[in-house]
């Protein structure tokens, strides 16, 4: 049945139309910026003097670039690390016949409760020799009880009797879970890792908090420094600041910007598994 | 398996002993070692820490002096002033972002044009993917007095004022510029649970409404409405457990001369801690150890809410 629109609708259009404007405009003129050499800061949404040099500058200089590295190198360990500690956690969970299963999770439970706070956890890492070292990232975000427990509400989906027909063949449980678990998984597993990804590439406070070396900082922390002191590396491509803050912006977003609109079932999948499912 | 059952009768399984209990077990406990020793350090290792709130800890020498941290604490207008910040800002924007979501997802629901909806809904998710750093790099930019600022520039050459507002600066803007931030980052994000709920309404609720003659407002207000009505208790309950929590947002867009009405405790925390020649990580662990208690008590207080009101805990 095809509905006449009505005024109703209209309005809904242009309402609609407004907020995605909103949202879309500052991003639009942030990549538009980052192209243009010659910053126009009025209302002009198209670089009128068009340039790579903001770009060129990032992957020439070691102080830009470096960083970017750390992020990626980061991203990938952490994210590999926090998806193999939550899918074996989260299997191990949903063996409820188990002998003090119950007593694990409540061990992963008192975590969601209390926590030691900034100020202990920076002690301990700093006996751990994890203060002023990029690989602070990965361990402190490699687990994460959250996405635990959200692997093992995945699991709990997975028909018992494709476990039991594994044991029957003889599968240990390491072999039963990477030849049969984790091949049924791997929808939970891209959006669990996407969700660690984001949360790793985006972090800044822990960088903030626990490093202070140069070589040890992540992109996120670099360009904050950049814009915030405006400590700008001298540039060989004779850009202006601004070109080169607002190129460093759009790689700073750019790996999920470019994946997003792929894998935006992946994305959104993971908070429907969370807390809030009806 | 019922051959066994049948001879040795239903008293058999108590018999066995734990160790032979857990011996099947073997390769899971095994493979649940990892993520026992990442626990233990991430989480419960800090948590012994916590015993020097009622220390003094200054460089080397560690002094116990019992409650003193907390004394001194609960004088400190500083932190007071704080803590209520932390309930300002991170409370308001939880319900401002809150009813913004709901008022968008109930009108984008009304959309006929699938495509229309589709198409906002992935543009309104998109700000969530970014960080707070960049958020507040670009915003930093953008509101900039400078002749680089695109906003003041923007207003200028529109003739809507005369000179540089600057924004971040001021005492009566920042908290609502901070809220207007986040409203642009997290609330098309914050739409995504109401989304879940609408696409569960029975639409023969819809069918009915309309042989009643209802018109679409008040099919809005007499089926939407109420459907939503159960996430939107849930959404504030779990977010009010960790409206503590809030630092990064408050700390990529505060600055010294907004200190009064932006500081909230963890960046109290960071600032007498790594902003301090020589920090006493007693009193800093104190407050933690504080914001840690109430978080606690939130976190216990929604945990029975929920169980409540849906049957199921948050955590």
């Amino acid at each position: 049945m095809q509905k006449k629109a009505t005024t109703f609708d209209v309005i809904l259009y242009i309402v609609f139309g407004i907020l995605s404007l909103i949202i879309i405009v500052p991003i639009w003129k942030v990549v538009s910026d980052s192209f243009n050499a010659v910053g126009v800061y009025r209302f002009q949404l198209w670089p009128n003097d068009p340039t790579l040099g903001g770009y060129q500058t990032i992957f020439t200089t070691a102080k830009l670039f470096r960083p970017f590295l750390n992020s990626v190198i980061t991203t990938l360990v952490g994210t590999l690390l926090g998806l193999a500690l939550a899918t074996l956690g989260g299997y191990v969970l949903n063996q409820y016949d188990m002998p003090g299963r119950s007593l694990l999770s409540y061990f992963l439970l008192i975590t969601m409760i209390f926590s030691g706070g900034m100020i202990p956890e920076y002690l301990v890492m700093k006996r751990l020799h994890l203060v002023d070292s990029m690989w602070i990232l990965v361990v402190k975000h490699g687990i994460n009880v959250y996405n635990l427990v959200l692997m093992k509400n995945f699991f709990e989906g997975i028909p018992g009797s494709l476990y039991e027909a594994a044991k029957l063949d003889g599968c240990s449980p390491m072999q039963v879970f990477y030849k049969v678990v984790l091949p049924l998984s791997k929808a939970a597993l891209a959006s669990i890792g996407l969700m660690f990804a984001v949360t790793i590439w985006n972090d800044y406070s822990t960088v903030q908090i626990y490093i202070t070396s140069p070589s040890q900082v992540n992109f996120q922390y670099q360009l904050r420094v950049m814009i915030m002191d405006g400590d700008t590396p001298t540039t060989a491509y004779k850009v202006s600041q601004n070109t080169l803050y607002y190129a460093s912006i759009v790689c700073a977003i750019l790996p999920f910007m470019a994946a997003y609109p792929f894998l935006q079932k992946y994305f959104v999948t993971g908070i429907n598994a969370g807390a809030v499912k009806e | 398996m019922s051959i066994n059952e049948n001879s040795k009768g239903p008293q058999a399984a108590p018999k066995k002993t734990l160790a032979q209990r857990m011996k099947p077990y073997l390769g899971f406990y095994l493979m649940f070692l990892p993520v026992f020793i990442f626990v233990l350090i991430v989480y419960y290792w800090p948590m012994l820490g916590v015993r020097y709130a009622f220390y003094s800890y200054k460089l080397r020498s560690i002094q116990w002096i019992g409650l003193g941290n907390f004394v001194k604490l609960f004088a400190e207008k500083e932190f007071w002033s704080s803590f209520v910040n932390t309930l300002i800002l991170s409370v308001g924007k939880l319900l401002l972002n809150t009813f913004v979501a709901v008022v968008i997802s109930v009108f984008l629901n009304e959309m006929l044009n699938l495509f229309c909806k589709k198409f906002v809904q992935t543009i309104i998710y998109l700000p969530h993917f970014m960080s707070w750093a960049v958020v507040a790099a670009i915003f930093t930019l953008f509101l900039s007095t400078s002749s680089t600022g695109f906003v003041n520039e923007t207003l200028k050459s529109w003739g809507w004022i005369e000179q540089s507002i600057d924004f971040l600066h001021s005492k009566t803007l920042w908290r609502p510029i901070f809220y207007m931030i986040d409203l642009w980052k997290e609330t098309g994000w914050g739409t995504v649970v109401f989304f879940a709920t609408l696409s569960g309404i029975d639409p023969g609720l819809y069918e009915a409404a309309e042989l009643d003659g209802a018109t679409r407002l008040q099919k809005i207000r007499y089926v939407t409405l109420p459907a939503l009505s159960n996430t939107i208790i849930i959404v504030l309950i779990l977010n009010l457990a960790k409206v503590l929590n809030i630092f990064e947002p408050v700390f990529v867009l505060y600055n010294t001369r907004v200190l009064e009405v932006s500081d909230v405790i963890s960046t109290y925390i960071y600032r007498k801690t790594f902003l301090t020649a020589i920090p006493d990580y007693g009193y800093t662990t104190a407050v933690g150890l504080f914001k840690s208690l109430v978080g606690m008590v939130l976190m216990l207080a929604s945990d029975y809410a929920s169980k409540r009101i849906r049957g199921r805990g948050i955590m």
